[in-house]
């Protein structure tokens, strides 16, 4: 029955035993210890991010006879009933608030827990 | 305001900030040297190296923290993953250096001679028992935590330190008293 009690006062003896330990230098001994940090890659990171967008721009509209099907393409929204693209815009619409709303239910339920 | 370990975790993440880091070994630097000083069984000088070996990694495997648990928790495991892999290199522990432990401690808040029981007790406690007690009874994490720690089934974590606890009791018992 007064098992609590006996492990309240092993578990305060415990921690009482081991006081605070002074830091006297050690925490700069870790960060003297630490890899410099890579600067160079973060810049590099976008650079090859918009190289290799531009490549691919570039690859696409050779490969697709200088952008023709873009054309076609366009020239068929054209012929697409007025309707159909009302219809289109509100169910985008929908969608993107719905998505919206779930992601704050989502994070607001991730705060409160 | 004080930014909370995620958020220091997060600036190392976003930044590569080593200020950020050095927040987290200020904070987290007295309970993982405490930790390591009684799993080494009193040795200072090889505790403070595994402890600086362990910030070392926790900063180069930062990435892997997904922040499911507690960044202590995680750091906790880092800690003790260092001390296996020394222990098991080293393959013998060093004895207590009684003399280091009495000068660091406070006379006030502890009776000397309970401390030196309570930590003579601990240094005979098997390495399983003895790591879950301080884990759970002194470093106040969970069993489940604890278990996440040593790599260990949950069962196992209870049952170590049911069993650490009561030969402890059974060594202080006249100072329970």
């Amino acid at each position: 029955m007064n098992e609590q009690p006996e492990h309240d006062w092993l578990d305060r003896k415990l921690q009482e035993a081991v006081p605070y330990i002074e830091d006297d230098g050690f925490t700069a001994r870790v960060l003297q210890q630490l890899p410099t940090p890579q600067r160079g890659g973060q810049f590099l990171r976008p650079l090859i991010l918009v190289g290799m967008s531009a490549l691919a721009s570039a690859l696409t509209y050779v490969l697709s006879d200088g952008g023709r099907f873009i054309l076609v393409e366009m020239f068929k929204l054209t012929t697409i009933p007025t309707l159909w693209v009302v219809a289109f815009a509100l169910a985008s619409g929908m969608l993107v608030m719905a998505g919206g709303i779930f992601a704050a239910m989502s994070k607001t339920s991730q705060i409160q827990s | 305001m004080e930014l909370t370990d995620a958020g220091l975790v997060a600036r190392v993440l976003v930044d590569d900030d080593q200020h950020a880091f050095g927040e987290l070994v200020r904070r987290h630097q007295s309970s993982v040297r405490g930790l390591l000083r009684q799993l080494t069984r009193g040795d200072f000088a090889l505790a403070d190296d595994l402890a600086q070996n362990a910030f070392v990694r926790a900063y180069k495997n930062i990435r892997s923290f997904r922040g499911e648990a507690k960044f202590s928790t995680w750091l906790y495991r880092i800690t003790y993953n260092c001390f296996r892999e020394d222990a098991r290199r080293r393959k013998e522990l060093v004895g207590i250096n009684e003399e280091q432990w009495q000068a660091e401690h406070d006379p006030q808040t502890v009776d000397p001679g309970l401390r030196h029981d309570l930590m003579h007790a601990l240094s005979l406690l098997p390495l399983h028992e003895r790591s879950a007690v301080l884990l759970c009874c002194k470093n106040g994490l969970s069993h489940d935590e604890a278990s996440r720690v040593l790599e260990i089934p949950l069962g196992t974590v209870k049952t170590n330190v049911l069993r650490g606890r009561e030969k402890l009791k059974k060594t202080l018992a006249a100072w329970a008293q």
